[in-house]
């Protein structure tokens, strides 16, 4: 009998075995399980929770979130992983703030390009000087942060151009341009990954690195793509924010990794490689910003709510990891 | 130690694996379980040594009862098992890997008394007549020796029963000949032997009395002396496959070559003069493990350059500079390691089959040209899967093999390397495999067979080289009627 196919697996354990489901419908399972509960819990803790403007509070706040997730999915489906988007986000922050007097609406392009750049930097060095993407892109959190500080002299810049606030934090109808821009993001990046052969290599890379490499895809092509993607989208997330805040600053994407992983990784994509959706990614940004908004709507200490949020964060891996692969988590 | 099992069951949620089979092993004999892929041998193994429980049945020792729990109660009644998986540390000792779980009873106040601890180990080895020191460093011993002292850790617990999964499974002829003369050896002490193999000329070689199991289910006893291979071979499968399992091979010389080398020098100490591969030729790369064949390959694959020489494939010059050259060009290879270098087993058989070459429209891919194409090579390959979407984790070795061959096809090669393809796999896959290359070969293609397995060496192979610690020791004409014993001899 073959290795692959030894019939005497360990009998699973823990939560999945009480409900009989299998992991791959649990993963799945868990993120809308999780966000219907906190729905229900928020909207009976406080009755604004429900109404429109709530809600589209929390699509604004959710944006940038989303945006980054988004790359971010690409590169944890591939085994990978990015520390430094924060900082991207601030560095491309950066670049929309100082360029958006002069050219508008268009400081679109100097940041995304600062994000892809960075993005490029980054897949560069992991992939041809094989250094792990952990480590890479720990420095590379510090190098780019210590870029917007040299610049910025740790003052904020602030944007003015009514022009690049109006189509970048303006509503119509209601609804906050950022959470459209955000969601066709979303539709490209889903079609991305799951109907081009560039997302199914993604997938490949990650499923196995070795193998896909003797199958003949070219590992180091992928990785450098997603990375710039993944830059790409902190450059777009960077501006949006920068518009929200009408200014750029020092501090500004502190601590955002954090909560994008745990967004990806709550929405069902084990970092363990191979698997995940960008729909569940969706969720995921959902939950993390559901839960902040909620807690803060009913008056959770904020003190308090870390400590809710890392718990959602183990739990969801509790859940949705793939115990056979374990032996080899990165 | 006499130990019965009876009406033994056991299901894996809707697979059963096991139905009402029972089983006696008696002292000094060895007695051998065989069968397909997925018939339970494995299973009934583990059973036995109480690393699975079954769902229904008995098990009795000496007329005892004896349900064990897990493995430490089964080595409480005398039973110890060596599993099909390596289960070595590499960064431990000779000694530390044979008694890993008690260390403890070595203790001299803190520290770990090291010198006793090697000598009981080095008892053990000796006491079976294992060519193993405890002072060599593990990492320089071959698998066979590690298999030895896998053994010796089962017999660490100096049991009267004992049981070996497919324990030869992974290892080149010398090594094999280490594990059997072993058996026979502890066989002769009175010890009770179950073990699993593929290879039936092993079962022959060494077992006393062998069970027959087919999906689950016994077929029948025998004692090995009265049941030739072809009756073992047609009560495994349910059907008729007496005579050659192998094709018959090609006539006439090939054409022109499509893979020519020339002076080649690889890695620290391998060297190749001339080799050509012709279209429809299969040629056959036969050497002990590290002697070359594997790097060979690997080295045309596009996987390590050469250090000297020169590639030619179909007449133009051949420097591939990753695998993707190689594949690009249609050359397909399909490596030795199946769960580490050939297939992902989370995805499915089709995201498996298409992966060298995934159907496009310009940058999408063309879903449904996927699955038109992962059918057929199913249907061609005889792959045995629920859908194209099955998972490739939940199918047997032989099926297994054959999505990585599928996978090779995928990309119609005009060379196909294949490094040990039916490492693993049962009669009835190996009949597919052996039928589908030797097609190809008809078709045109050129192929360079690397096997460990010697009689499929030189049942596919038109032609076979010899290699030895990097150099080629002989080449085989055409024409000469090869032996295993020829082989051996320009090998080791």
């Amino acid at each position: 009998m073959s290795i692959t196919n030894s019939p005497a697996q360990p009998e699973r354990k823990g939560l999945a075995s009480l409900l009989r489901l299998e992991p791959e419908k649990l993963r799945w399972l868990f993120p809308v399980a999780l966000l219907i509960v906190l729905a229900v819990a928020f909207s009976l803790a406080s009755p604004r929770f429900f109404q429109f403007n709530n809600q589209m509070i929390i699509a604004q706040q959710a944006v940038v979130l989303l945006v980054v997730a988004l790359g971010l999915t690409f590169v944890i489906i591939a085994g990978s992983i990015d520390l430094s988007v924060g900082a991207i986000v601030a560095l491309a922050a950066l670049a929309a703030a100082t360029t958006s007097a002069t050219l508008g609406i268009w400081a679109i392009i100097p940041a995304g390009l600062v994000g892809l750049a960075c993005g490029l930097l980054n897949g560069a060095v992991i992939a041809k000087g094989k250094v792990p993407s952990f480590v890479v892109t720990l420095g590379a959190m510090v190098v780019y942060r210590g870029v917007v500080l040299y610049f910025t002299r740790g003052a904020p810049i602030s944007i003015n151009d009514p022009g690049f606030l109006d189509l970048y934090a303006g509503r119509s109808l209601g609804v906050p341009h950022s959470a459209i821009i955000a969601l066709v993001i979303a539709v490209i990046a889903y079609a991305i990954l799951e109907r081009t052969v560039f997302g199914r290599e993604v997938r490949a890379v990650g499923g196995g690195e070795k193998v896909a490499k003797l199958t003949g895809i070219h590992i180091d092509r992928v990785k450098i793509s997603m990375f710039a993607l993944l830059g790409l989208l902190c450059g777009i997330a960077g501006l949006l924010q920068s518009a929200r805040a009408m200014a750029a600053t020092a501090q500004l994407g502190e601590g955002l990794e954090l909560d994008v992983i745990a967004a990806v990784v709550v929405g069902g994509t084990p970092l363990t490689g191979g698997i995940g959706s960008i729909q569940g990614t969706v969720l995921g940004v959902l939950i993390i910003t559901i839960l902040s908004n909620g807690m803060n709507m009913s008056g959770v200490d904020p003190y308090f709510q870390s400590i809710v949020k890392g718990i959602v964060l183990i739990l969801a891996v509790f859940i949705t990891i793939d115990r056979k692969k374990i032996g080899i988590i990165k | 130690m006499q130990l019965a099992a009876t009406a033994i069951s056991k299901s894996f949620g809707s697979t059963k694996a096991l139905q009402n089979v029972s089983i006696a092993l008696e002292p000094g004999k060895v007695h051998a379980l065989v069968g397909e892929n997925g018939a339970g041998k494995s299973t009934l193994l583990k059973i036995l040594a109480g690393s699975v429980s079954p769902d229904g049945g008995a098990m009795q020792i000496d007329g005892k009862a004896y349900a064990p729990r897990n493995l430490r109660e089964a080595e409480q009644r005398g039973v110890a098992m060596v599993f099909q998986e390596i289960a070595i540390n590499p960064l431990l000792s000779v000694a530390e890997n044979i008694f890993i779980d008690r260390l403890r009873h070595f203790r001299r106040g803190l520290f770990i008394d090291t010198a006793a601890l090697d000598k009981a180990a080095q008892a053990i080895l000796d006491d079976f007549s294992a060519d193993v020191s405890v002072k060599a460093d593990i990492t320089t011993l071959d698998l066979g020796k590690w298999k030895c002292i896998e053994i010796a850790r089962a017999l660490s617990y100096d049991p009267s029963m004992l049981f070996l999964d497919e324990s030869t499974a992974f290892l080149n002829h010398k090594e094999v000949e280490v594990v059997l003369s072993a058996m026979k050896r502890l066989r002769d002490r009175g010890l009770a032997i179950g073990f699993v193999s593929h290879h039936l000329a092993e079962v022959r070689m060494v077992a006393d009395t062998l069970t027959i199991l087919k999906d689950g289910q016994w077929v029948g006893d025998f004692a090995t002396s009265e049941i030739t291979g072809d009756e073992i071979h047609n009560r495994m499968v349910g059907r008729d496959i007496s005579g050659s399992i192998f094709p018959p091979k090609a006539q006439g010389t090939p054409s022109a070559p499509t893979l020519s080398m020339r002076d080649i020098a690889l890695g620290h100490k391998l060297t190749l003069g001339q080799l050509d591969v012709g279209a429809g030729e299969i040629v056959g790369i036969a050497g002990l493990k590290g002697a070359g064949g594997e790097s060979i390959l690997e080295m045309i694959a596009g996987v390590v350059p050469p250090k000297a020489g020169a590639m030619r494939y179909l007449g133009k010059p051949h420097q591939p500079a990753s695998p993707s050259d190689a594949w690009n060009v249609g050359i397909a290879y399909l490596p030795g390691d199946r769960a580490g270098e050939g297939l992902i087993s989370e995805f499915s058989v089709l995201d498996n089959l298409i992966m060298a070459a995934p159907p496009r429209k310009g940058p999408l891919f063309d879903a449904p040209a996927a699955r038109r194409i992962a059918g057929e090579l199913m249907g061609r390959l005889k792959i045995k899967a629920s859908s194209p979407d099955a998972r490739c984790g939940s199918l047997s070795g032989g099926n297994l093999q054959k999505v990585l061959l599928g996978k090779c096809l995928s990309v119609n090669p005009r060379l196909l390397l294949l490094n040990n393809p039916t490492r693993g796999v049962d009669i009835g896959a190996r009949h597919d495999i052996y039928r589908v290359v030797r097609q190809l070969a008809e078709q045109g293609l050129a192929i360079v067979l690397v096997s460990e397995d010697l009689p499929e060496l030189i049942g596919m192979s038109d032609r076979i080289i010899v290699l030895r610690g990097g150099a080629v020791t002989y080449e085989f004409t055409p024409e000469e009627v090869v032996s295993e014993d020829q082989i051996i001899r320009h090998m080791a």
